[in-house]
């Protein structure tokens, strides 16, 4: 899994070196850096019911063709589905903002997911609305500092600029 | 290869859980000490060939025989390899001090190294003997307590990090017993 912790140590182990002076320098950067992360992370895990819940539904209300016959959210268990899906894109940024890359989301999310919801025909723009949404709706300080809010719409914008 | 991070994030996502109070709270403590585990790297680093070839005099001192015509650190070339392999083993214990996590140490050194050495017939035991002393010189460094030598550094505490160094050192002893 990527990290800067681990980019660094990769590069030194092909050389065959010792960490460096400028090895610790970046790893020192990161730490400084990462209270926000682990803010907005903290504050997502803990709230990532109500976010999920809220994103959903307003996708469900801006296309309501989705839940008519045939489409992608015609029965309960498809739109639970959904919800499904969101929360796990969520958990994913709550990892990327953990590790402080983009390492879990184009590892476990976005690689091949253009391919499933191709396969599968979801339309991929009814997961950007809900992202877009959440990213637009979040504010500082009522959900986290504005240093970790910034933090969490990187990712958000990461995940709407892989799907759309 | 994981650091304490990315360790933090396969775990949670095999219970495919989000990562909150708790599991953040050690990751906290990480980043609370990371100055401090930064300067225990450094005093690995910047005393590495110190702690190595004393490890191996050492080593050599408690049993001459490794010198003596047919021992194994007899002639320069493989009185060289073995410091090699010292400063290898060092290496991969400082990346995994640095990580936080021993993967790398286990995956990169450690994985095979027993197999490797009983075929090229290296002595399991100086070698695990080696491996001892620099755990107690490597441990010395940290603490600041090696009398010769000291680093200029902020006063802290710093027996965490010892004994977590210590812990990689200890793994790599197991690993070829």
């Amino acid at each position: 899994m990527k990290s800067v912790v681990t980019t660094v140590l990769a590069a030194a182990d092909a050389a065959g070196r010792f960490p460096s002076g400028s090895d610790l320098e970046s790893v020192q950067g990161n730490i400084q850096r990462s209270a926000a992360r682990l803010e907005a992370a903290e504050k997502l895990a803990a709230g990532h019911a109500a976010v999920v819940k809220e994103a959903g539904d307003v996708v469900f209300k801006k296309y309501p063709y989705l839940k008519s016959a045939g489409e992608a959210g015609d029965s309960a268990e498809k739109v639970a589905k959904c919800y499904r899906d969101i929360d796990h894109y969520m958990r994913l940024i709550n990892y990327c903002l953990v590790v402080g890359g983009t390492g879990p989301l184009d590892e476990w999310g976005i690689s091949g997911a253009r391919e499933v919801y191709r396969a599968l025909n979801l339309p991929t723009a009814a997961y950007v609305a809900a992202f877009q949404y959440t990213r637009d709706r979040a504010c500082a300080p009522r959900d986290m500092g504005p240093q970790a809010l910034t933090e969490f719409r990187a990712y958000l914008d990461y995940v709407i600029n892989a799907l759309s | 290869m994981l650091d304490a991070f990315s360790k933090a994030v396969v775990s949670a996502d095999q219970k495919t859980g989000y990562i909150g109070g708790a599991e953040l709270a050690a990751l906290k403590t990480y980043i609370a000490n990371g100055n401090k585990r930064l300067d225990a790297v450094n005093a690995i680093t910047s005393n590495a060939s110190c702690i190595v070839s004393d490890a191996v005099s050492g080593m050599i001192c408690e049993n001459p025989g490794l010198i003596s015509a047919g021992g194994n650190c007899y002639t320069n070339r493989r009185m060289a390899a073995c410091l090699r392999d010292g400063e290898i083993v060092l290496r991969y214990v400082t990346y995994a001090l640095l990580a936080g996590d021993a993967s790398v140490l286990e995956d990169r050194c450690l994985n095979g190294l027993k197999e490797t050495y009983i075929a090229l017939g290296v002595p399991i035991p100086s070698a695990i003997r080696a491996v001892s002393i620099m755990k107690a010189s490597a441990v010395a460094f940290i603490n600041n307590t090696a009398s010769k030598r000291k680093i200029e550094t902020p006063q802290g505490d710093c027996s965490a990090l010892a004994s977590e160094a210590g812990s990689y050192f200890d793994m790599a002893a197991a690993a070829l017993r």
